[in-house]
């Protein structure tokens, strides 16, 4: 099977039109005629990842974000840094193919990113107001315990969070990566998601959550991270492309956490 | 309270009477209180700065012809920062950070955001409702100085970073945003850059906890991979107050799983430019010294559950 295979079948399984201008979701290293020993996928095709997937012998890489520290994967951005010399020498040198999927699996339903994200956190469907609403109702709880059990379910050792410990809430939007709701609905306590503009943004939730703690109104705002946000669902994007891919082996590498916190 | 400056009292009593022009002429007396938009134009003429074109720094709220009786400077109007101006007995609020939410910063939330069609009205908003009325009942000014502040040279929002951190008499002599710091671990420079910043949960880290540090980049504010690019190669490390995580921090990331000995340490945005504030409150001093002005610090916004 060719990386060219591979991304035809996902083209035909995916059951939405193919944004046929997308700059995101195309070939950010090697091309369609690659014959693919395996597929890994990941949030990220970081360095690491990309040496982890070649040493388990897995020659295409199908990330949801950037290769080259730009939406665009724009080469004439970083191409004078020697980083990204080495890094795409690596790639050629393993023939090595990256094809990123995420404007269309943010277009797919479900929404792998949600469904993986939603899955490590815990939020289970049966909390869940509708199908796809990313809106679950759990029983109350304060911020501060939310956080914890947050932190200790991903694992996230640099997440962030804003708002009052002690504010009682139930009521979690779940954003995924930089597809972070605002936190000024009145039906949501608290917004989970991975990252977001701390200012000057379209909404600044940061400072209204600090505003509304100060007014004693029950508001949080939980950042898991990017990277931390979007990386479980490419497990179910691995599973996915394995049920029309069999002929060679499909799984998920974690790009994992890149921050750590102070003590 | 009317406050006349020193000059002008001086003018004043040369000119003889002083008490009775206080007392008979009411208008006169106003007219020794300058306005907010009066110390914005004092600022203005004062700066350095040409006047941008496109340009958020603006009056946000309250009336620009109100008589200023003092001024809290900060990077971000919470209503905190409000009600600890207005204890102060300051009625202006000078902000290099948004007052409602966003960069287009209206006093209203945005139509429709999150909930359906953007051309529906949006619900009333208790934060909003509640700033509003704040603002409203303590007859205050805010207005916005972020984009010509910070064009200033050098950057004070650098110069307010460094002092805060301590590292002033450590800035390289041919980089302004670059200090060069006694050998210590990333590791302990860590704790030292939180310990100063009286950081609570914002700061994030890549790189090699052991990664011994000389020469770091000192940059407040948003950090864009261009300058990202630029900046952590030529230094052990670099202190951002916000970057795109799919940019500099896994840059910082390949960087650092490749072996090379660099650190990328992140502050937030508010706390990086918090000290720059401060910076301005000391000028402002300067440039309207009859009107009382101090710095409100936001502090870190975040916290971490352990």
């Amino acid at each position: 099977v060719t990386a060219g295979d591979v991304v035809e079948r996902i083209r035909k399984n995916i059951g939405v039109p193919w944004r046929e201008a997308t700059y995101r979701d195309t070939f950010k290293a090697g091309g369609p005629a690659t014959p693919v020993t395996g597929i890994a996928t990941t949030a990220f095709a970081s360095f690491d990842v990309v040496r982890r997937a070649v040493a388990e012998g897995l020659n295409m890489i199908v990330p949801h974000e950037v290769t080259f520290w730009n939406d665009r994967d724009d080469v004439t951005i970083v191409n004078g840094d020697p980083l990204y010399k080495q890094k795409l020498d690596f790639l050629t040198r393993n023939n090595v193919v990256i094809f990123r999927m995420h404007d269309h699996m943010h277009d797919q339903r479900p929404d792998f990113l949600y469904v993986g994200s939603a899955r490590e956190l815990g939020l289970d469907a049966k909390y869940e107001t509708g199908p796809g609403s990313h809106r679950f109702t759990i029983p109350e709880t304060t911020l501060g315990r939310l956080a914890a059990e947050v932190k200790k379910r991903v694992g996230a050792r640099a997440l962030r969070v804003v708002g009052n410990p002690n504010a009682r809430v139930s009521r979690i939007l779940l954003g995924v990566g930089y597809a972070t709701p605002s936190v000024n609905d009145a039906a949501v306590d608290v917004v989970i998601s991975g990252e977001q503009q701390e200012v000057d943004g379209g909404f600044d939730s940061p400072e209204y959550v600090l505003d509304a703690a100060e007014l004693g109104i029950p508001k949080g705002w939980i950042m898991l991270g990017h990277a931390v946000s979007e990386e479980a669902g490419m497990l179910e994007m691995a599973q996915w492309i394995e049920s029309f891919v069999s002929e060679v082996p499909v799984r998920l590498i974690k790009a994992g956490e890149p921050f750590w916190a102070p003590r | 309270m009317i406050r006349i400056s020193r000059r002008e009292f001086v003018r004043l009593g040369a000119a003889g009477t002083v008490a009775a022009r206080l007392v008979l002429d009411p208008a006169r007396a106003r007219a020794a209180t300058p306005t907010a938009q009066d110390i914005v134009d004092r600022i203005r003429q004062a700066l350095g700065v040409a006047s941008q074109a496109d340009t958020i720094d603006t009056f946000k709220a309250g009336d620009p012809s109100t008589a200023v009786s003092g001024i809290v400077t900060t990077s971000l109007a919470t209503i905190d920062v409000m009600r600890r101006a207005v204890k102060a007995g300051a009625n202006m609020i000078i902000t290099s950070g948004p007052t409602f939410y966003s960069r287009a910063d209206r006093p209203a939330p945005p139509a429709g955001r999150g909930r359906g069609t953007a051309t529906a009205p949006p619900p009333p908003d208790p934060v909003f409702a509640a700033k509003n009325e704040f603002i409203k009942a303590n007859n205050l000014v805010v207005w916005r100085f972020s984009d010509h502040w910070r064009l200033r040279t050098p950057n004070p929002f650098t110069t307010g970073l460094l002092d805060a951190l301590g590292w002033t008499r450590y800035r390289a002599t041919d980089d302004p945003s670059t200090v060069m710091v006694p050998s210590i671990t990333l590791d302990r420079l860590v704790d030292d850059v939180g310990r100063r910043l009286s950081a609570r949960g914002g700061i994030r880290v890549v790189g090699n906890r052991q990664l011994r540090v000389r020469r770091i980049g000192v940059l407040p504010g948003s950090v864009s991979i261009q300058t990202t690019l630029k900046v952590l190669p030529g230094g052990d490390a670099l202190i951002a107050g916000e970057i795109r995580e799919w940019e500099s921090s896994e840059y910082a990331r390949d960087t650092v799983s490749e072996g090379l000995p660099r650190g990328l340490i992140l502050i937030g945005r508010t706390l990086s430019e918090d000290p720059g504030m401060k910076v301005c409150a000391q000028w402002l001093a300067t440039v309207v010294p009859d009107v009382p002005c101090r710095w409100m610090p936001v502090g870190d916004p975040y916290w971490r559950p352990v």
